[in-house]
């Protein structure tokens, strides 16, 4: 099946001067809280088995299977909480601001469809700090739907009763960390918890816990609308769906569209973001912590094989940042490295000295006393088991690591071209790693 | 540095004799934000958040008040705001600028902005400008991304930035009632920050296209 135009974005359209606030008559009247209707109509399992069968992976950027994820959840321990994940803290993300920013009821509809499914009371809505007025639009909705008795009240024939409440952050990239957004959620500093216990047996409160990124839960209106083979017959058979892109970077129209999974990312670029601008260099997939598609990469079928197939950790946020051939990678994974040393939560070690050693070694790249060891020490960094890999809580120092890496790999040109000085004057060191190779890491290791 | 925590023992600015946490947000989380949550630390950053609005930072005072309002120690609660780059222990400019200066943003050209606001405002990031009016902060991704370069101004949204304008902009800013000042419509400004505590409406976005 071909995509049919928009779904999440159904009431967005692309020109800037035709969008608008839909509020909840709005909403309402271009057919909204249809599905929750329907869904209240079904059993709860039905829903759950729905959504397992629609093939729905989160969007927030790891890519979990949706209903699975609901199905962990104990059966007989309530309550039970649904936290959603709007930290959209990762740089080249924007979609989900992009959709409350018009939409905000289709949220609030995906999450009483989840909480009534899941016997869920309890929702909380955990936005990022720095979004100001999309916590007032959501404040706005919560009322109009509280006030229309979506949420607060037992729904006609059944004991349906559901509290949904926003909850900011306060500017901390790891709180969209779900373990982290869980502390933060509970009054503390956002570290990451060890896992297991997962959320969905402890989660927040100690009580198991569901936690969907905003899009994820939005996906699950037009699958009670339509059903999952609907949903399944967009995208791959691994990666279903629609899917919202962010453009950004080197791009003539940059934004957020809405489009299958498994789209090239070349006609995402031409077809949607007015093409680039100069000529194409590299892009980054779905949010720094990614990693980078080589120039020849420019044509990667954008879904959740995009790690296997082109060498980058996976699709991410579907944040794509695109950068035409003036642009300085070093300087760029600097800025990237920097954004990691600065965000590191700073509770595992590897993680906050290894970033902060990136940065500073990336600094003095960029600066023109970079030294080719510097090369190979980034690469044994950022790849080698055990130095950073494999040592931290949670996936923020892989971010780090998978940029690192990966820009080194596929671009070992540009950065051997600003680190031609010698270690010792008039000495030439040679390289212990090379890194041209996909596989370099020292003997031994 | 979100891992930096903040030396409790250091001199902090002087704290005085009425309590920070007003008799209008205690009553404000007994009625709302407390009744949200199964335990009373968790309304600890809607608490913060208040503070922040009334005074524009977090005074040391605020934090054992708090911890007396929570029942939790103050030592848990220091931990927990200086953890979050909003919550400042400083006191700031009326007016909070946050360029940001991550990837999108660097390409496209977030560095030419803040050298424009370094040159007609005379501050560096962190800085705040002679007359108290403006502190400039250079941040993290603002999800903002398609309108690249873009910045925060005291919570609203700037997008497609250019620098000289932006830079003038910012020195036409007109001057704020103090914080804390109630006789002067304090906070119209800051009213969206505080979800839920007003009835306004949001404000129509600006389209930077």
């Amino acid at each position: 099946m071909a995509f049919p135009g928009p779904i999440l974005l159904k009431r967005i359209p692309a020109e800037p001067g035709g969008r608008h606030l839909h509020r909840y008559d709005d909403y309402v009247a271009t057919g909204g809280y249809e599905s929750l209707k329907k869904a209240l109509a079904m059993p709860p399992a039905d829903i759950v088995k729905l959504v397992v069968d629609s093939g729905l992976r989160g969007r927030g950027g790891a890519g979990f299977p949706c209903g699975s994820k609901w199905t962990f959840l104990p059966k007989d321990i309530h309550p039970r909480y649904l936290a959603v994940n709007f930290d959209e803290s990762e740089p080249g993300t924007f979609k989900d601001r992009y959709l409350i920013d018009y939409d905000p009821h289709i949220l609030l509809e995906g999450i009483a469809i989840a909480a009534y499914a899941n016997s869920i009371t309890t929702s909380y809505i955990y936005i990022r700090g720095e979004y100001h007025r999309e916590a007032q639009i959501l404040e706005e909705a919560l009322a109009e739907a509280y006030s229309h008795g979506i949420f607060g009240q037992k729904h006609a024939g059944t004991e349906f009763t559901h509290n949904c409440y926003v909850h900011r952050g306060a500017g901390a990239y790891i709180c969209g960390e779900e373990t982290g957004l869980l502390e933060s959620l509970e009054g503390k500093r956002g570290w990451p918890r060890i896992k297991p216990p997962f959320p969905a047996i402890a989660g927040a409160f100690a009580k198991p816990t569901i936690i969907n990124n905003v899009e994820t839960l939005a996906c699950v209106v037009p699958i009670v609308e339509h059903g999952a083979a609907w949903f399944k017959a967009m995208g791959t058979p691994s990666s279903s769906g629609p899917k919202l892109f962010g453009i950004s970077g080197h791009v003539n129209a940059p934004g957020v569209y809405e489009e299958e999974l498994g789209i090239k990312m070349s006609t995402l670029i031409e077809k949607y973001g007015g093409g680039v601008k100069g000529k194409f260099k590299a892009a980054i997939p779905g949010g720094i912590s990614m990693g980078i598609l080589a120039t020849n990469q420019y044509d990667a079928e954008l879904d959740f094989d995009i790690g296997k197939k082109y060498g980058v950790l996976g699709l991410g946020t579907a944040g794509v940042i695109v950068m035409n051939d003036q642009t300085s990678l070093p300087r760029i994974l600097r800025n990237i490295v920097r954004f990691f040393s600065h965000e590191s939560c700073g509770q595992c070690t590897p993680c906050r000295e290894g970033t902060s050693w990136m940065h500073k070694i990336l600094n003095r790249i960029v600066a023109g006393r970079g030294k080719p060891h510097d090369l190979d020490m980034l690469l044994e960094l950022s790849q080698t088991m055990g130095a950073m890999p494999g040592t931290t809580i949670c996936g923020l120092a892989d971010g780090a690591n998978w940029a690192v890496k990966t820009f080194l790999q596929k671009f070992p040109d540009d950065f051997k071209a600003v680190v031609k000085s010698p270690l010792v004057a008039g000495v030439s060191v040679p390289m212990a790693v090379t890194v041209s190779g996909a596989a370099a890491a020292p003997a031994g290791v | 540095m979100a891992w930096i925590v903040e030396n409790r023992l250091k001199a902090y600015t002087p704290t005085r004799a009425e309590p920070y946490l007003t008799d209008t947000m205690r009553k404000t989380m007994e009625d709302t934000y407390l009744l949200r949550y199964p335990r009373k630390q968790a309304a600890l950053l809607p608490l913060f958040h208040m503070v922040m609005h009334e005074y524009g930072y977090i005074p040391a005072g605020a934090i054992d008040e708090a911890a007396a309002f929570l029942g939790i120690t103050q030592a848990q609660v220091q931990d927990a705001v200086s953890f979050y780059e909003e919550f400042r222990l400083q006191p700031s400019g009326q007016y909070a600028v946050q360029v940001c200066r991550s990837i999108s943003c660097e390409l496209a050209g977030h560095e030419a902005v803040l050298g424009k606001v370094r040159e007609l405002l005379g501050t560096d990031p962190e800085e705040t400008t002679e007359d108290g009016k403006i502190t400039v902060f250079a941040v993290e991704c603002l999800g903002a991304c398609e309108q690249a370069p873009c910045a925060l101004i005291n919570g609203k949204l700037r997008g497609n930035l250019r620098p000289e304008s932006f830079a003038q902009e910012l020195q036409q800013l007109p001057p704020l009632p103090q914080h804390g000042d109630h006789s002067a419509g304090n906070g119209a400004a800051h009213a969206a920050k505080i979800p839920g505590a007003t009835a306004s409406k949001v404000e129509p976005e600006v389209h930077g296209h």
